[in-house]
């Protein structure tokens, strides 16, 4: 095996966990990496030698993710998006989650996907403002502005959410 | 001197590794002489914390065999292949596994079938094929060579930005390329590719589906097979009498590259 297809493999777990994030579905995140994967294996000579296999991996999957989010949106589909994160969606089956995990992974999917990208890929994979504004083809700034506001409103929804939770004790 | 005006932004970039290492301890008195950023601060980073520990699991799951043989170029079986993509289920589309079953559904009443745009698209690109793929001097109307003119007309004639996938690495040069009817109105691009043995294999592209769905599909009399996926504005079919996984490689491949130019 080339040393190109072993930089990309041992990528996998990264890439499942940052589509994990934006889609939360596992069958529909894995499905999204393997989209990435076949661009990826196809576009191979595109890869410079030298630049980091992640960012590059990150980048294309950052493009099918948001292309397909506004083809979406485009087709009067946005309805498959959770709106309510109150009644949004049945856990995933295959997934043991606790309460926090299901509400914080709830509010994340209600936040919009260009915030989400942003504030996960800092967050959560790691990447330097520079790298992550990069990676969104998006100047510095406005990657700030998605992160701070990302986290605003990700604190509004949790806060509802435990509003919501309150009072449904409160009416037993 | 030391920096004394901080704000929320540096919140955001103290949290996220950004804070020039100077100003760190210039900004944690800040906080401390400010409850409300210090509360503020607190709350991102449980919240993060939070979210680490709900995406942490992912890392320690096992890779899926799908994704690894992605890369290792290993055809997964073939079913599994042709998996409905994230985006079509997403949107809740229908799939269709014609397949084999391709000549008997042919055969029932089409009022009685959800759509036959997909075994019309099959059968006009395997008509395509088998009529142009066996011409030795007039197979095309515009040659690889003139490659440039050759995607410019047919993307204005077909109305899709076209590009001719380069399937070099599964062994296959373009031929060129022609113009054909598709549908009652419509038109519809052939791109004939050749390997270093002479077998042929072609690519016919229409922008006239309105329907979403992908298999594969052989007449009933046998003869090439096509490979096919249709998704709502476009529909594509890559036919030849390749051994199934070959020919599901090469349509990988050539999907992948003729997706990147649409929507590039």
């Amino acid at each position: 095996m080339d040393d190109k297809k072993a930089a990309i493999l041992s990528e996998i777990p990264r890439l499942r966990r940052y589509a994990r994030s934006l889609l939360r579905e596992r069958d529909s995140a894995d499905d999204l990496v393997q989209d990435c994967l076949e661009r990826a294996l196809v576009r191979l000579d595109n890869w410079q030698t030298g630049e980091s296999p992640r960012r590059w991996l990150f980048t294309i999957m950052h493009h099918l993710f948001i292309d397909q989010m506004r083809k979406v949106n485009r087709r009067g589909e946005a309805a498959m998006l959770p709106l309510d994160t109150g009644e949004a969606q049945a856990a995933p089956a295959d997934q043991v989650e606790t309460i926090a995990s299901r509400e914080i992974m709830d509010a994340l999917q209600a936040i919009s996907p260009d915030r989400r990208a942003a504030l996960v890929m800092v967050a959560i994979e790691g990447f330097s403002y520079a790298e992550a504004a990069n990676i969104l083809g998006v100047p510095a700034g406005t990657l700030m502005s998605r992160i701070a506001r990302g986290r605003e409103e990700l604190r509004g929804l949790l806060d509802d959410t435990s509003r919501r939770r309150s009072i449904r004790i409160v009416e037993k | 001197m030391t920096r004394s005006d901080f704000s929320e932004r540096d919140i955001h970039m103290a949290l996220d590794g950004e804070l020039p290492g100077e100003e760190r301890m210039a900004y944690d008195a800040w906080l401390e002489a400010n409850p409300e950023m210090k509360a503020k601060s607190a709350r991102y980073i449980a919240d993060r914390a939070a979210m680490r520990a709900a995406l942490a699991g992912v890392m320690d799951e096992p890779v899926p065999a799908r994704l690894r043989q992605v890369v290792l170029g290993e055809a997964p079986a073939k079913a599994s292949a042709w998996r409905s993509r994230w985006w079509l289920s997403a949107a809740a589309a229908v799939m269709l596994a014609v397949g084999g079953l391709g000549g008997y559904v042919a055969g029932i009443d089409s009022v009685a079938r959800g759509g036959d745009g997909d075994d019309q698209l099959a059968e006009q690109a395997i008509a395509a094929h088998v009529t142009y793929a066996a011409e030795k001097r007039h197979a095309v109307e515009v040659p690889a060579s003139d490659r440039d003119h050759l995607q410019t007309w047919l993307s204005n004639r077909v109305g899709l930005k076209l590009v001719a996938p380069d399937l070099a690495a599964e062994g296959f040069d373009l031929v060129g390329g022609r113009l054909l009817p598709a549908g009652d109105q419509g038109k519809a691009a052939m791109l004939l590719y050749e390997d270093a043995k002479g077998e042929r294999i072609s690519l016919y592209v229409t922008a006239e589906s309105s329907e979403t769905s992908k298999g594969t599909y052989t007449a009933e009399t046998g003869g090439p097979e096509a490979v096919y996926w249709l998704d709502k504005g476009y529909a594509c079919a890559v036919v030849g009498s390749l051994p199934p996984e070959r020919l599901s490689d090469v349509a990988k491949s050539a999907y992948g590259q003729l997706l990147a130019g649409i929507s590039s």
